[in-house]
């Protein structure tokens, strides 16, 4: 029995030593394609540019996003293509991760088969950019690239803490009220809501009911921090103190979340879209069991691809306590820190993001322009769909909040739907909802 | 101990370790070494992204749990899914494979019909059954019918995990039907004529043999069927899109492990809650067996 035990013992050492080989071999090879890359990226892109190239076989780029529309895929691979025919010593392999996007960039990145380029949604770029996994780009800018041609605040929501630049954000959208004007025609409603007030009391004219069922809600609501965290600041409220804790529990915050559950809860002139079997805002207008809605830019043409007989329209998000409020959510263009091809990445990047690429890109209106000269030069401020969606961009909260955001909205969310469904008082629930965070965050400090 | 003698057994020895060694191997890497591994990491502060680190904190991941307030809602989720699933299944299957198990014309057809929700990829499963229970779907339609109140299944976090559940009965009792079916042909015709000739009618026979005669395979399909349950996962995680929402009300022990590994990267923690769970699925199945050996002796 001894000896039996001893020679499986023997085994599994051998094993152990086998496994424990090959990954240090592979942790050598890692240390030393590493150790080349220069500390400052400039000074590689001047001494490459200075030598002439000789014709050789293209640097292969690889770019990852999530997926989308058809249409919205085809304009994608025009705007490579074009980057392709200007840049024949880059290839740009592009590919899709279709789910659980973020899951699967940080599994990749940890396992270095990260791709060089990626989108990267400015909620989770300061976790991001403080595990220092993303290369900074300010190395790379070129005074023609024109950092100061981009909106402000997108631009800040993918900068470090230092003020260093980790990625240049390709397009954005803000809310804005969509509204169905059949519906509100025969309700005789002349003009979209401008305050909340307006919004509640029309709201209860456009609200449908067959028994005690209801066919069509005035307002669609989505009941999650994305969406709402504009009506925690609208009284004053604050998401997040300045050490990344929760601070969402107060009568501030309450104050403007309540606007939203009592509408549900009391009034009943509102619904979330899983009441009404959809899936998400756009569905409940297309479907017309709901009036209004509050979406952005990506809801314009699935509603016009997928609903043509739905005549809708957009109006800036009614104002609440007198102030104009709005969320804006943005993704940027980032590179790997550990890529092998930083010269042909940042050509890739600095051609989407750029004027020509950018104008491409957006130029059918799936996106809006972060760039103020693409957006003047499309126009799409005056665009009768998009106008109310470019206004809100000056006054919008940007979908951020430090690094501690992921758990914080996942406690926020959670406890929201409690007060959502009429399952605990909002106050009770914003309440454990911060405790749970914040016990959360410290736990994993 | 004789030289030679002690030569020849270690002779058999290596070749009967050598047939095995591609065994071996392969359960080494991908059971044990991973199993070590977690272990290891359980005790450690682990940081994957950017650079990597292992620091040493000792309990300091277990104590942890003590103050996780999702922890507790997620073993309490498990613990009733388990309580509900489990027996409902158990029972629903016994009677499955009761009805199958007479003379019933196109016995066949049914034994196809039964088994066929089990063959099925369980993530179809579930988009089917979320269209079913959509607001407007097939379930609320028929309580409509039937003039019973209707729910938001999808997103009223009291009815969420029911609404799993359902599903889970459906699905898996097929499977524990056809062991059961295995183990009722197994019974020896000559017990129910002895009992006839007794004068025992059909309930009696059903209650006093076969039930009795099933009791090691029931044993079986309680422990295979707890263990499922407690590894649920992949059903919570498309019904609620990976959150385990709403309200947390479909958040199990596998889905939070997930969560704390692959949403937070903290696979210390994530490793320490794994370790958690295999210790309550084994205690409860130390238990299931001092219960089910009494009764054996007898």
């Amino acid at each position: 029995m001894k000896q039996r035990l001893s020679v499986l013992l023997l085994l599994m050492l051998a094993l152990v030593l086998v496994v424990s080989a090959c990954g240090s071999s592979s942790n050598n090879k890692e240390g030393a394609s590493s150790t080349p890359s220069p500390s400052t990226p400039a000074s590689q892109s001047t001494e490459a540019s200075s030598t002439p190239e000789p014709p050789k076989d293209p640097v292969e780029v690889t770019l990852a996003g999530w997926g989308a529309s058809p249409e919205e895929q085809a304009l994608l691979q025009q705007v490579l293509d074009e980057f392709q025919s200007k840049n024949p010593d880059v290839k740009v392999k592009y590919e899709v991760i279709a789910d659980q996007y973020m899951d699967v960039i940080k599994t990749r990145l940890i396992g270095n088969e990260a791709p060089d380029v990626f989108y990267l949604d400015a909620f989770e770029a300061p976790a991001l950019i403080a595990k220092d996994v993303l290369e900074p780009l300010d190395g790379y800018v070129t005074p023609e690239f024109d950092t100061n041609d981009f909106e402000a605040p997108m631009l800040d929501a993918f900068k470090s803490p230092d003020g260093k630049m980790y990625g240049f954000p390709k397009d954005y959208s803000t809310l804005a009220l969509f509204y169905n004007k059949k519906m509100f025609a025969d309700a005789g409603i002349a003009a979209p809501p401008a305050t909340w007030d307006e919004l509640q009391s029309i709201s209860a004219k456009l609200t449908k009911k067959k028994g005690n069922k209801v066919e069509a809600y005035g307002l669609g609501q989505a009941p999650e921090l994305a969406r709402q965290m504009f009506m925690i600041k609208a009284f004053g409220g604050k998401l997040a103190d300045d050490q990344g804790m929760a601070s969402f529990a107060t009568p501030e915050a309450e104050k403007g979340l309540a606007l939203v559950v009592d509408q549900h809860n009391v009034a009943k002139t509102a619904g979330q879209p899983s009441d009404v079997g959809a899936g998400w805002g756009g569905e409940m207008l297309g479907q017309q069991k709901a009036a209004m809605v509050l979406e952005g830019n990506w809801a314009i043409p699935y509603l016009q691809s997928n609903f043509k007989d739905v005549d809708f329209a957009t109006a800036e998000v009614p104002s609440v306590n007198g102030q104009k409020g709005t969320m804006a959510f943005t993704v940027a263009y980032v590179m790997n820190k550990s890529s092998e091809k930083k010269e042909a990445a940042w050509k890739l990047i600095s051609y989407l993001t750029g004027k020509e690429g950018m104008k491409t890109w957006t130029s059918k209106g799936f996106a809006l322009p972060t760039r103020k000269s693409v957006a003047a030069e499309l126009g799409f401020d005056k665009d009768p769909l998009r106008g109310a969606l470019v206004a809100g961009a000056s006054y919008a909260t940007p979908w951020q909040a430090g690094t501690t955001l992921p758990t914080i909205m996942n406690n926020f969310n959670n406890q929201f739907v409690a007060a959502y469904t009429g399952q605990s008082s909002l106050t009770d629930a914003l309440k454990k909802g911060q405790e749970t965070a914040n016990k959360e965050i410290k736990a994993a400090q | 101990m004789a030289k030679p003698h002690h030569k020849s057994k270690l002779r058999d020895l290596m070749a009967g370790y050598s047939f095995m060694s591609p065994a071996i191997v392969i359960l080494g890497c991908f059971l044990l070494l991973p199993i070590a591994y977690s272990i290891f990491l359980s005790f450690h502060r682990v940081n994957l992204l950017g650079t990597v680190s292992y620091k040493f904190t000792g309990t300091a991941n277990f104590e942890r749990m003590l103050d996780d307030p999702r922890l507790w809602i997620a073993l309490r989720n498990t613990f009733k899914y388990a309580l509900i699933v489990v027996p409902s299944q158990t029972l629903l299957a016994i009677v499955l494979a009761s009805i199958l198990n007479m003379k019933l014309r196109y016995r066949n057809f049914f034994r196809v019909a039964f088994y066929l929700p089990t063959v099925t990829s369980s993530a179809v499963l579930v988009l089917i059954f979320m269209w079913i229970y959509n607001s407007n779907g097939l379930l609320n339609f028929m309580l409509e019918a039937v003039g019973l109140p209707t729910y938001n299944w999808l997103g009223d976090p009291s009815v969420a995990l029911l609404g799993i559940m359902i599903m889970n009965i459906w699905s898996t009792a097929p499977l524990f039907m056809v062991i059961y079916l295995a183990a009722l042909q197994d019974i020896p015709e000559t017990l129910y004529e002895a009992a006839e000739i007794d004068g025992a009618s059909g309930w009696q026979k059903f209650w006093r043999i076969t039930l009795p005669q099933l009791k090691p395979v029931t044993f079986y399909v309680i422990v295979m069927g707890i263990i499922g349950t407690f590894q649920l996962f992949d059903q919570s995680y498309i019904f609620s899109a990976g959150s385990g929402g709403p309200n947390n009300a479909t958040l199990t022990m596998v889905l939070l492990i997930y969560q704390y590994a692959f949403k937070s990267l903290d696979m210390g923690y994530a490793s320490a809650l794994a370790f958690l769970l295999a210790v309550v699925i084994m205690l409860i199945t130390v238990v299931q067996r001092l219960i089910f050996k009494e009764e054996r002796l007898n």
